[in-house]
């Protein structure tokens, strides 16, 4: 009787022992002022957030710029749409894919902080409390490598490593771009993610835009594979429409 | 009256959430090939509906006064946004007889932007395109094919 209570209370206390061990591998970084950012987020142009801002290039840059934007923009016009990378199906990569044009996800959990964007199913990392690497030593990608840690209840991410043709706006960067972001929640419930481009090679100075998000209650994010873009850059770079046969 | 009013409100917020989606939405994938100033009006009869992304497609033949048949392809927008705006993969299927509002391409190709689709149960729905409003609606009785 007394053996059988005592068995009960042990396996009891090993299954909560157990329980809490779990769910401390499993609970995310929360330290005093972390905020709880986990869920999805839409795009919300909030009167708090600034608005976007254009790069500071250096001329020769900034030429290079204008021109792929104008011939895009007249391209459009004239109905003959310039096939891109989106024509591709490729995914914009850092920072374009923080515009979040679909819902954007966050998971906080022990050591990262992953943001997952539902067009393309972009996904980034965010590695807590590690040292960034030398450029040199990140193969280049469309999101780099990022790292971050909380200052109170910003998260401060560094990110390197975003290969060049990757680009926001039209803007050349360097294979030594630095992507720094400040990730905060406001008291009105919109994050904001203060954006810094760092590039003396291709900038005048650092380049800060932000974006802002509030909160979708109760959206989970949707699957998004790029199947069959009928969409295809033509002979003369212009964006075409794959047309079926009937039949076939 | 009080229903009204929230029967509005939700109106407005679903609006401002499909604005802002819109906005967005505008720097993917270009719809300037089709012609913004005219839309066309088809009845026709579906012969593949494709449930993907990038885009949707809609694919219809549609027989003319003399009974000649045209087949028409027809471009919709991500699945990702047409779900979030009540849109489900069997709402269209092989054979049904359909209508709908598109915008055709400048090319003169047999191909459009699906602007609206009027099902086979009568049900209209609209597609999502971001900017619509930047496509002018031709009233049928004044559409040239």
């Amino acid at each position: 009787m007394m053996s059988a209570r005592i068995t009960r209370f042990i396996a009891v206390g090993v299954f909560a022992a157990a329980l809490s061990s779990t769910a401390n591998a499993q609970a995310p970084q929360t330290g005093a002022g972390v905020p709880d950012i986990t869920g999805s987020w839409e795009r919300a142009r909030d009167a708090s957030i600034p608005a976007q801002t254009q790069p500071p290039l250096k001329p020769q840059y900034l030429k290079e710029q204008q021109a792929k934007t104008q011939a895009a923009r007249d391209a459009s016009a004239k109905g003959t749409p310039l096939a891109d990378r989106a024509t591709m199906c490729l995914p914009e990569g850092m920072p374009a894919m923080m515009g979040a044009t679909f819902p954007i996800e966050i998971l906080q959990s022990k050591g990262q902080v992953t943001i997952i964007e539902e067009a393309f199913t972009q996904v980034r990392r965010i590695l807590l409390d590690q040292p960034q690497k030398a450029v040199d030593d990140v193969e280049p990608g469309f999101y780099g490598r990022s790292v971050g840690h909380w200052e109170g209840g910003t998260l401060v991410v560094d990110t390197v490593g975003v290969r060049e043709n990757v680009v926001f706006q039209n803007a050349p960067h360097s294979a030594d771009m630095r992507i720094k972001e400040r990730i905060s929640l406001g008291a009105n419930g919109i994050l904001r993610d203060e954006v810094t481009i760092e590039d003396p090679a291709t900038l005048e100075k650092p380049w800060t835009f932000t974006f802002g998000y509030r909160r979708v209650p109760n959206y989970s994010l949707l699957e998004y594979i790029c199947e069959d873009n009928r969409e295809y850059a033509d002979e003369k770079g212009q964006q075409k429409i794959r047309v079926d046969t009937p039949g076939k | 009256m009080i229903f009204e009013k929230l029967a509005m409100r939700r109106g407005l917020v679903v609006a401002a959430i499909v604005l802002v989606t819109a906005i967005t939405a505008e720097a993917h994938h270009s719809f300037a090939m089709y012609d913004h100033s005219r839309t066309l009006t088809l009845k026709g009869t579906v012969t593949k509906f494709q449930w993907t992304n990038p885009h949707a497609y809609l694919e219809i033949d549609v027989k003319d006064a003399k009974g000649a048949v045209k087949h028409y392809t027809l471009e919709g927008t991500s699945i990702n946004m047409m779900q979030r705006i009540g849109w489900r993969s069997n709402m269209i299927k092989f054979g049904d007889s359909i209508k709908v509002v598109m915008s055709p391409a400048i090319s003169g190709d047999p191909v459009g932007l699906l602007l609206e689709v009027t099902l086979a149960n009568g049900e209209t729905k609209q597609l999502g395109v971001p900017a619509v409003e930047t496509f002018k609606r031709t009233p049928e009785q004044e559409q040239k094919p």
